[in-house]
């Protein structure tokens, strides 16, 4: 699942024949000035301003400004452009125009195991989270389009007008064509209203998650996804997931600013089990890491420095499960290599190491961890017979085997 | 008994490298537990017609590659079952391909990265199909000694370590591949090992799931109990504990799920596998699915360390029960996997007689012994060209004087101009296009004994007169009578009026050192009276070299190579000249070529 910001998320919603409002989206404040040049909409409607990040609660951050005619959304996009909020730069904003309407409604496309639901209420808002047994489904087979007529039977069951009907089944099946050709995981509008102006449905806001992993069938998807945890990704973040893009396997890193125990794990599976093991034992993780699929050395040791870089830890788990097919020699010297890496640069003091591995060529990898005792590393290192978490038991509750 | 995998299953491995290694890897699980080899063909269209070398125990199985799968079912008809390792653009037609195929039941992908549509496309067509569709993501399927799908049970040791060439009592799924092996080990370690165990990918529509294995295993005698490793995400643990719950069962039930730590990290955050995220209302939560398991009656550790003792009682249980008995290790002992020859000699196992003997050169260690010495010292210590011939063609250090030889015999040799049949046939060469290193091998073909190439034999016979103290009537008498024109005297334009002067530099330099000259004088005395009979007759470059080198007591073998090695300079640099300057092609001019063929005449009628 990979999240679309709003811009190309309507972009999107567009492609397929649904009306969205007008809208912009600029870095600078002075790009308005062409800009309302050539769009007359932004003289000669009310405009909305949002901060175009994937932050959490804009309301409630001051990040989206309602009502503005130009000149104020002008200053309010100054203001916002820059501006750092919750630890985020804010690097864009979306102007768009607000369209008069007076009902709301909800309707969203789910991707389910068997194909998918179309969901629809004939309310919108948040009063749709707060009704959610008034919102009505209709499952769609995987390799089938859902029929108008269940669809208007659907409108009519959520209780939609009469005249309504025709009109919100003819979005729904267009919103599931959308779904279906940009392999969409999820995609929720919220509010849709009727535009007063030409009596249109339109798509006020809307979520937008597709399938990542299609990337390669869709080659008119010039946007990069966005985080879906609330802040936008950091840098460091970033550097590992370009790393992540162009090796064999993989490299995963996510920073957890406050955290006393870093992770270094090996598999996508091991690395669940590790951080659970670390919250249980009453330690705060500084980050989720994993890597797995025999990834090249320098990318292993590209992730170990971002891990070694983690401001205020304590212990840095080096843990995996046993190896099926990645080489433990050969990206433990990739750790290794991170890890003397830190130490020169003055990283790691005060910081205890904590290994246990198994898989092809163990002996070999955890033999060189364990010679790192000899460059005064504070590092302990265990084999298979050491089961799989008792590392972080060692590690937190400070006992040894 | 097993699940999925049994003896009779035959392979299908659709893709390129990553198969072939997975199709290695299978081998040597055969091999472990005495079983044929159970992949039968590859499909990889680069590489149709082509057969790959496998492995096996001491022997190499060849295993045929085809273009598609009807081709390689069509010659394999014993093909049941396929493994997937195509990039994730084209997984989806590729396992089309084998589910369409009637003998192939079971198609299992470790593809990472596969839309989602696609999973759940190819989970319907295998539901149409009644077959199985195992993954994407998947580490494979493996029954303990019976059958190996995929690189599951990792390398060989780790097979004998997890007991996995003979059954044991306890089936294993997993989302995860590291922890399906973890698993593994840990139903060796605390109980009797497994039957099947089966990754079934993180993916969050995996193609077959818990609860569909759960169903097999349950019809499964040999299986008593089951592993499950879930995360959090997706409803697949608890449509597992709703089948565990639906009806009594036979097989116990142990769980575990990971995804605790969500409670305390922020929302949407991604981890590795692609299906372990909560819904966006919370849904499949690690605590929810736990209590869900565990409400069906599966034992459910708190967390993973719970895993191992959970095992072990349940194990415990089963064996009081009567139900199974201890297996007795020594009578289904695992096959050893044959060592690879170099590491069979580390280790002190066998004796090989070595095919070829060097006594110059060395290069087992860090760099190149020269008759025993390292070459970075010899450079460190200001040691020359010549030295390193002296070590390599006559395995000792030379005396500063004889390096001095050695050095200019090398620069009066290093080329001889254009014309000489060497450098004529390396530049004809060049300017037909020809690559360094034939053109250059091309002119080293013309040293022989009308160019460069008398240095040996002239060595030879002078050395020979110098040893029986012939003189000089005597001896060329000896080579009229025996051998013929003397070697090394005699040139083709050069002659006693027209002296060379390379041989005057040589001989005068030699002189000057005051070494012992003995077959340096005696070629001189040949000259003498070889001169007086014919102008031409001096003693040419390559006399003058044999025996200068001779006196300095070179191998006779080792002589020619003093002129092959000098021009070889030369050769490099005339075909680097032609290069350089662009050269066209050269052919022979009709003037220079005398035609005596005949006059043009009928052709008879072909007789038949």
């Amino acid at each position: 699942m990979a999240k679309v910001l709003e811009g190309p998320g309507m972009g999107l919603l567009s492609k397929w024949g649904m009306a969205v409002p007008h809208y912009v989206v600029i870095t600078d404040a002075a790009q308005l000035d062409s800009l309302s040049q050539a769009n007359p909409w932004l003289r000669e409607s009310k405009l909305v301003v949002k901060a175009h990040e994937a932050i959490g609660g804009r309301m409630k951050l001051g990040l989206v400004k309602v009502g503005l005619d130009l000149a104020a959304a002008r200053n309010a996009s100054e203001e916002m452009i820059g501006k750092e909020v919750a630890q985020v730069n804010i690097s864009q904003v979306i102007i768009s125009e607000m369209v008069d309407h007076e009902e709301e409604y909800y309707i969203a496309v789910k991707s389910t195991r068997s194909g998918a639901e179309l969901l629809l209420a004939a309310m919108g808002g948040i009063e749709v989270e707060e009704n959610w047994e008034k919102v009505k489904k209709l499952d769609v087979p995987l390799g089938s389009d859902p029929e108008l007529t269940d669809v208007e039977a659907l409108a009519k069951s959520a209780g939609f007008d009469d005249a309504l009907v025709k009109k919100v089944a003819e979005f729904g099946i267009k919103l599931f064509q959308c779904y279906d050709q940009e392999d969409g995981n999820y995609l929720e509008i919220n509010p849709l209203v009727v535009r007063k102006s030409n009596g249109e449905l339109t798509a006020l806001d809307a979520v937008t998650m597709v399938d990542g992993d299609a990337r390669f069938r869709h080659p008119d998807w010039n946007f990069s996804f966005a985080s879906e945890f609330g802040r936008p990704y950091s840098d460091n973040e970033k550097t590992i997931m370009e790393i992540d893009s162009r090796v064999k396997g993989s490299v995963k890193f996510i920073e957890i600013p406050g955290g006393d125990t870093a992770l270094l794990p090996a598999g996508g599976g091991a690395s669940v089990y590790y951080s659970d093991a670390v919250l249980a034992m009453g330690g705060t993780l500084a980050n989720y890491s994993e890597y797995s699929g025999d990834p090249p050395d320098w990318a292993v040791e590209a992730l170990t420095e971002k891990v070694c870089s983690l401001k205020g830890i304590k212990r840095i788990i080096v843990g995996g499960a046993i190896a099926n097919f990645t080489n433990v020699k050969k990206t433990f010297s990739g750790i290794i290599n991170g890890f003397r890496k830190a130490k020169a640069e003055g990283k790691l003091e005060g910081v205890e190491i904590w290994v246990r591995r198994g898989g092809p060529f163990e002996k070999e990898g955890l033999a060189a961890m364990k010679a790192l005792e000899n460059e005064g590393f504070n590092i302990h290192v265990f084999d298979r017979y050491t089961p799989l978490t008792d590392i972080v038991d060692y590690a937190i509750k400070g006992v040894k085997a | 008994m097993s699940i999925l995998a049994n003896k009779e299953t035959r392979v299908l491995i659709s893709g390129g490298p990553a198969g072939v290694n997975a199709a290695k890897r299978m081998a040597e699980f055969c091999h472990l537990s005495r079983l044929p080899y159970n992949v039968s063909a590859f499909v990889f269209p680069p590489d149709a017609g082509k057969t790959i070398e496998v492995p096996f125990g001491s022997e190499l199985v060849s295993v045929p590659v085809f273009k598609s799968v009807a081709d390689a079912t069509k010659e394999f008809p014993e093909i049941n079952a396929s493994l997937i390792y195509i990039g994730p653009n084209r997984a989806y037609a590729g396992t089309m391909e084998a589910l369409a195929e009637p003998n192939i039941k079971l198609v299992s992908m470790i593809t990472e990265g596969v839309p989602e549509k696609d999973a759940k496309k190819l989970r319907i067509e295998a539901e149409r199909l009644g077959k199985t569709f195992n993954g994407p993501s998947s580490i494979g399927i493996i029954s303990a000694g019976e059958s190996r799908l995929g690189v599951i049970g990792g390398s060989f040791d780790n097979l004998v370590l997890c007991r996995l060439h003979r059954q044991g009592s306890f089936g294993v799924i997993t989302k995860s591949g590291g922890l399906s092996n973890e698993i593994m080990w840990i139903c060796s370690q605390f109980a009797d090992g497994i039957t099947t165990a089966i990754g079934i990918g993180g993916d969050t529509y995996p193609g077959s799931d818990f609860a569909t294995y759960l169903e097999m295993f349950e019809k499964d005698p040999q299986t008593k109990a089951v592993v499950m490793v879930g995360e959090m995400g997706g409803d697949l643990e608890e449509l597992a504990a709703a089948w565990y719950a639906k009806a009594p069962r036979r097989i116990k039930l142990i769980a575990v799920v990971s995804g605790y730590c969500q409670e305390q990290l922020p929302k949407g955050m991604k981890f590795g596998h692609a299906g372990a995220k909560e819904g966006l209302h919370g849904e499949g939560s690690a605590r929810s699915k736990a209590e869900a398991l565990r409400s069906a009656g599966a034992i459910v550790p708190a967390t993973f360390g719970g895993l191992g003792p959970a095992i072990k009682q349940t194990y415990e249980d089963i064996l009081a029960s009567g139900d199974i008995k201890p297996i007795d290790e020594e009578a289904l002992a695992p096959r050893h996997l044959p060592k690879p020859i170099e590491s069979a000699i580390k280790d002190g196992d066998v004796f090989a007689e070595p095919l070829v003997k060097s006594t110059i050169c060395d290069d087992r260690g860090e760099e190149p012994l020269y008759s025993g010495y390292p070459a970075s010292e010899l450079i460190n210590k200001g040691y020359q060209i010549p030295h390193v011939i002296g070590l390599l063609w006559d395995k000792r250090l030379v005396s500063p004087v004889e390096a001095e030889i050695i050095k200019r015999i090398v620069i009066l040799s290093a080329d001889h101009g254009p014309c000489v049949s060497g450098a004529l046939v390396t530049i004809i060469a060049a300017c037909a296009g020809i690559q360094m290193a034939q053109a250059v091998a091309a002119g080293m073909i013309m040293i022989g004994p009308r160019f460069g190439g008398a240095v040996t034999g002239a060595g030879k016979w002078f050395s020979h007169a110098v040893k029986n103290n012939m003189t000089v009537d005597e001896f060329l008498a000896y080579m009229k009578e025996n051998v013929g024109p003397v070697p090394g005297i005699g040139h083709r334009v050069k002659s006693v009026r027209n002296p060379d002067k390379r041989v005057k530099e040589l001989i005068s330099y030699v002189k000057s050192t005051g070494i012992p000259t003995p077959h340096l004088d005696f070629a001189l005395a040949v000259e003498e009276k070889t001169t007086a009979k014919k102008d031409t007759l001096i003693l040419n470059v390559d006399g003058t070299m044999a025996a200068v080198l001779v006196d300095l007591s070179f191998p006779v073998e080792s002589l020619n190579g003093f002129f092959i090695l000098s021009r070889t300079i030369g050769l490099i640099g005339h075909w680097i000249d032609q290069n350089r300057q662009g050269s066209r092609l050269v052919r022979l001019f009709r003037y220079l070529a005398n035609y005596t063929t005949g006059k043009r005449r009928e052709v008879p009628p072909l007789e038949s």
